[in-house]
């Protein structure tokens, strides 16, 4: 969308979001002088205000936080930034419409491999995102996607891996050889939206088996 | 939808299928200020009322706003999403029954009346504009209806 362009002051104006931080960015045009300064607005689609991003006004960076902008799922959104010159010459380019359940990625799981003599528990820890709940707390990933799930897998060998999932946090390849490396892999999956996470990657060796036989 | 109940859909699929045009139909709609499915719209309908007003509003994407979308020349991927949608869309609303019941009666206004203004908010826009709004806002059509699909 282009609303006023000086050519080449302003390219790329799109939202990055991962995990609902939701981070406007922008590059420079190759026409554009350093000292170039940007300043954003944001509005909800629907409304007709542009309300002005304190913060991100008149800045030479090249990206403005508006996660807590933007922290209505429910909701869609634009964003746009005009771009000044030193000169006095401006551009302003808009987003295309914003929408934060469809547009976030999925950060990797944050996961704890535990190993023991003959198996390897690893434990998914819980993904609070900046969206506030009803009641003012921040909702996790879990909360917010209802058919999210976690794929397991643990590399054996080169031919062989075992494979675990579920929405559940507590997971346990059973039957492994002692004093063995494995190679745990844990990613989050949201069917319904078509987004899958990259994955966390574990590297750990199952404990000596000290029994006496 | 409330005491409504439909099987056999696979709402990914639709979400897909919007997916895959999203950005070029929401291009076209350069109004930014109006929204057609305002949030006195859908939000906040009780589970009795959602059957009355999702057929009552994928009736009129069917008749109206895919049926004008196929007259248009628009690019081959938004016929495929169309009728990917428009398929799916006569299959619900053929599994719709809305009960007629008179004790229903109020709850089927209060449903129309919500319906209305939906209605309303698209006649008040020229016709090209009011079509690409409303398919451009499938996504908040689907993210509702998501609600009543994780119910069953």
């Amino acid at each position: 969308h282009v609303t006023e362009d000086t050519p080449g002051l302003l390219h790329h104006v799109k939202f990055q979001s991962q995990n609902f931080e939701s981070i406007l960015m922008w590059d420079s045009g190759p026409t554009s002088p350093p000292d170039t300064v940007y300043s954003v607005e944001y509005k909800t689609y629907g409304q007709r205000q542009w309300l002005a991003k304190a913060g991100c006004q008149q800045t030479t960076r090249k990206s403005c936080n508006l996660t807590m902008e933007t922290g209505n799922l429910t909701e869609l959104y634009y964003a746009r930034v005009t771009a000044l010159s030193p000169g006095g010459r401006s551009a302003t380019k808009m987003t295309d419409r914003f929408s934060p359940l469809y547009h976030t990625t999925i950060k990797p799981p944050d996961v704890t491999c535990v190993p023991k003599v003959r198996s390897i528990q690893m434990m998914v820890h819980p993904m609070p995102t900046p969206i506030l709940g009803e009641d003012g707390h921040q909702l996790t990933l879990e909360k917010i996607f209802q058919d999210l799930f976690y794929r397991l897998e643990l590399q054996v060998n080169r031919t062989y891996q075992m494979h675990l999932e579920g929405t559940q946090r507590e997971y346990e390849f059973v039957g492994l050889t002692p004093d063995t490396e494995f190679i745990g892999v844990t990613t989050i999956s949201v069917p319904t939206w078509s987004k899958e996470s990259a994955p966390y990657v574990c590297r750990v060796r199952t404990l000596p088996d000290r029994t006496w036989t | 939808f409330g005491p409504c109940q439909v099987k056999g859909v696979v709402l990914s699929e639709l979400w897909k299928a919007f997916w895959a045009v999203k950005n070029t139909v929401q291009a076209q709609d350069n109004i930014t200020s109006i929204r057609l499915l305002k949030p006195e719209v859908l939000p906040n309908i009780s589970d009795a009322e959602s059957c009355f007003v999702a057929h009552a509003l994928l009736k009129f994407y069917l008749n109206v706003v895919f049926k004008n979308y196929y007259n248009k020349r628009v690019e081959f991927k938004i016929l495929k999403s169309l009728s990917t949608l428009a398929n799916n869309f006569i299959l619900i609303i053929s599994k719709l029954q809305p009960s007629q019941e008179n004790e229903m009666f109020a709850i089927k206004e209060s449903a129309h009346r919500r319906f209305l203004l939906f209605q309303r908010a698209f006649k008040q826009l020229d016709i090209e504009a009011a079509l690409a709004k409303a398919f451009g806002e499938m996504d908040i059509l689907l993210t509702w209806m998501e609600k009543f699909y994780h119910q069953l």
